[in-house]
């Protein structure tokens, strides 16, 4: 599943780079560059670059407004939007011409370790909110109904970034191996059919894995 | 172990556990459906509650996936 991602070099002897890890680093760099390049440039009356940029915020913003309410969606935007940006452009980047085939540049959201990454990422966010919620409504929660429930809840809180992970690898793999079957099948026009349909799912994946984030963090720093 | 028979139980994986999601994803659907067509005003509402319910839908069918893609592997 996935761990046929093969090693390209190691840094420092340890730090295995795989093609995962190339693709990551070029989407890092496209997203530090394209938003030092808004920062510098940011007028009264925008361009149409800035335009769009402020669009797609202005959407993620009123997107998490209304699944968190104003107070905690200002609160938690920037960890929400960094994660739905970074697996919007994971996803997609699957879909350029190359990646994928060789071993060099992959998809990273198509490796469960990537995946499991954000997931690990998002568990520990889920922790530190609600315990900044507060501490001893943080505890309350997990015999909230009843005492015997503990194992139950306990057990949930790590199924829920586990589900979340094995979901997004899931789908992303599911897509690039079909499209890679239907490219043997017949390399010329067959893909394309697979590939128009990726685009909607990429963009709903990373709806859905933010969306369900942000309903995690509402449960979590609930104070009733 | 007989290969014939994995992929055999690949392929029935990913068919059985196609089944039960593709029919409750259905009948959310309709229902999602029927509420916006007599509510329009609360379609945005509904919209996002249909696609948290569809996403944890399509994850059993992503599970059978998974474990075909395991049991392909060893074919």
């Amino acid at each position: 599943m996935g761990e046929g991602s093969k090693v390209i070099f190691s840094l420092f002897g340890f730090l295995d780079v795989t093609g995962e890890v190339v693709a990551m680093w070029i989407i890092l760099a496209v997203l530090t560059v394209l938003s030092l390049i808004v920062k510098h440039n940011l007028h009264e009356r925008p361009g149409a670059f800035q335009n769009m940029i402020e669009t797609g915020v202005e959407y993620l913003d009123n997107f998490f407004e209304g699944l968190l309410g104003r107070k905690k969606s200002r609160q938690y935007f920037a960890f929400l939007a960094s994660l739905f940006v970074f697996i919007i452009f994971a996803n997609y980047s699957g879909l350029f011409p190359g990646v994928g085939m060789t071993d060099y540049v992959k998809a990273p959201t198509s490796s469960l370790s990537v995946t499991l990454g954000l997931g690990v990422a998002t568990f520990c966010f889920l922790q530190f909110a609600g315990l900044r919620a507060g501490v001893k409504h943080y505890f309350k929660r997990f015999v909230s109904p009843m005492f015997f429930m503990l194992p139950l809840l306990l057990l949930d809180e790590f199924i829920k970034p586990a589900s979340l992970a094995l979901r997004l690898f899931g789908n992303v793999f599911g897509e690039e191996t079909v499209t890679e079957e239907l490219y043997t099948l017949l390399p010329i026009g067959v893909p394309v059919v697979m590939m128009v349909l990726s685009i909607l799912f990429c963009a709903l994946q990373a709806m859905v894995f933010t969306m369900l984030t942000s309903i995690y963090l509402d449960e979590a720093t609930e104070l009733e | 172990m007989n290969t014939n028979l994995v992929a055999i139980a690949a392929a029935l994986a990913i068919a059985v556990s196609t089944i039960g999601p593709a029919i409750g994803q259905g009948m959310t659907a309709r229902a999602a459906m029927e509420s916006i067509a007599r509510q329009p005003d609360a379609a945005k509402d509904i919209r996002s509650t249909l696609i948290i319910s569809l996403a944890l839908m399509e994850a059993l069918t992503i599970y059978g996936l998974l474990i075909a893609f395991m049991l392909v592997a060893k074919v």
